[in-house]
């Protein structure tokens, strides 16, 4: 227990103190005012941790005893990242072979301006496992050592599909707002029918709320679910996941779960167009 | 109270909560496939107990502005919105402050059900203000559980600290 009684505290001091708070917290929240500062810190987190990372890795190296099955398994970890990177670039070299070859078929004069764009493998520097697990904000960080620009809403790929879109860079650290946040928007179809797939806020689900009267009513637990290609960031036709439940939340409402394909978790290279 | 004792008070809240991000991020239903299936249950709020037993045992010395230093600089650190923690601090300051002559003679186990439960609160808001979509019952009472196992540890280790470094 301790040992003295507190001194007088007036209450007013902790009622400015709460005032001050809330007004930072709702301008934060609602107009995301320091968002930028807060994006700045985390950067200078992520490389703190990267350093310590570096640090500690060169300490164990030195002092460990090397042994022929921690050679094996480091080669075999650098030919799974090269694996991994071989991978996304085919799968966006696809993609953009895809875009082009539309884009022709539409206007020739597009096609120089997607022809200029490159796709470029990004290793993972960071990733927001806690917010990931628990939370709605579902996000990565990409190295960036080569310094490229980009800028937000450029898709990101996992070679297979796509897992989210850059949203800005920071001290050379790309982010990556992935589809299951919460504040993620895909439209996508299924068979016919188009909906706007917002990010449920849990791992690997995104969520269409539809009406009920709508064209919901024939689709199917499983049915695939592809990008719709009318936002502009995704093409068209990839595939993104199957229905996973449907579920009608009101009289008027259903809540079509998808679960994606994609899983960032597993994947430490993501491809970026550029 | 000098400057120094403001470092080790305020690192010692940052390993808390550094801490808490670690056993959060670590997702133990990989290890256990029987308990795959099953949602994100714990969360611990180790950082936050720790303040709330700075202010508890020195309540002479941390004031207001002392709370909303270290939650603007939590809030900064671990990249939250600013204001949450401050808001957090400043109120549980203040709770604790008005009841700090009470609390003198509070068993263990009234500690312990009073720490976990403000953790709780503390939780509840946490997820109703950033996560809604994920706000469970479920994992408040385990989090109830999980905090007030910590208390104790926590109560001893911070006193420990007191006594020999503050």
């Amino acid at each position: 227990m301790a040992r003295s009684t507190p001194t007088y505290t007036p209450a007013g001091k902790y009622a400015l103190g709460c005032f001050i708070s809330i007004v930072l917290l709702t301008s934060d929240i609602n107009y995301q005012t320091f968002s930028s500062i807060r994006s700045l810190t985390q950067a200078a987190g992520i490389y703190s941790e990267l350093t310590f990372q570096y640090f500690l890795d060169q300490g164990v190296e030195f002092t460990s005893i090397r042994s022929n099955k921690k050679d094996l398994l480091r080669a075999n970890q650098k030919l799974q990242d090269e694996l991994l990177h071989l991978q996304n670039k085919i799968f966006l070299d696809q993609q953009s072979a895809i875009i082009s070859k539309e884009l022709f078929e539409l206007e020739d004069g597009t096609k120089k301006l997607f022809e200029d764009r490159v796709a470029q493998s990004f290793q993972v520097a960071s990733f927001d496992l806690k917010n990931y697990l628990c939370c709605s904000s579902h996000t990565l960080h990409l190295k960036n050592p080569n310094k490229f620009n980009i800028g937000s809403n450029f898709p990101v790929s996992n070679g297979i599909t796509f897992i989210g879109q850059t949203s800005g860079s920071n001290l050379n650290l790309i982010k990556v707002i992935l589809l299951s946040d919460s504040s993620h928007v895909l439209p996508i179809k299924i068979a016919d029918f188009h909906c706007n797939a917002s990010g449920a806020g849990k791992p690997l689900a995104i969520i269409c709320l539809v009406s009920r009267n709508s064209r919901s009513s024939d689709l199917q637990i499983n049915d695939l679910a592809f990008t719709s290609g009318m936002g502009g960031i995704y093409p068209n036709n990839v595939l993104i996941g199957k229905i996973k439940s449907i579920k009608n939340i009101n009289i008027d409402e259903r809540e079509i779960l998808i679960e994606l394909n994609g899983d960032p978790l597993q994947q430490n290279y993501f491809g970026i167009f550029l | 109270m000098n400057f120094k004792d403001h470092i080790i008070i305020f690192t010692t809240i940052f390993v808390g909560f550094w801490l808490d991000n670690s056993i959060s991020s670590f997702e133990v239903r990989e290890y256990l496939p029987i308990l795959d299936g099953i949602p994100y249950l714990i969360e611990t709020c180790i950082g936050f107990l720790i303040f709330c037993y700075w202010v508890y045992a020195m309540p002479e010395k941390l004031h207001s502005s002392s709370a909303l230093i270290y939650g603007v600089l939590i809030d900064l650190c671990f990249s939250d919105a600013i204001g949450f923690h401050m808001l957090f601090f400043v109120a549980t300051s203040y709770v604790i402050h008005v009841y700090a002559l009470r609390f003198r003679i509070f068993s263990y186990f009234q500690l312990i059900i009073f720490f976990a439960g403000s953790a709780v609160f503390y939780l509840a808001s946490k997820y109703l203000i950033f996560s809604p979509g994920n706000y469970s019952y479920l994992l408040l009472i385990f989090s109830f559980f999980i905090n007030a196992l910590a208390w104790l540890p926590i109560y001893f280790g911070m006193r420990y600290l007191r006594r020999n470094l503050v």
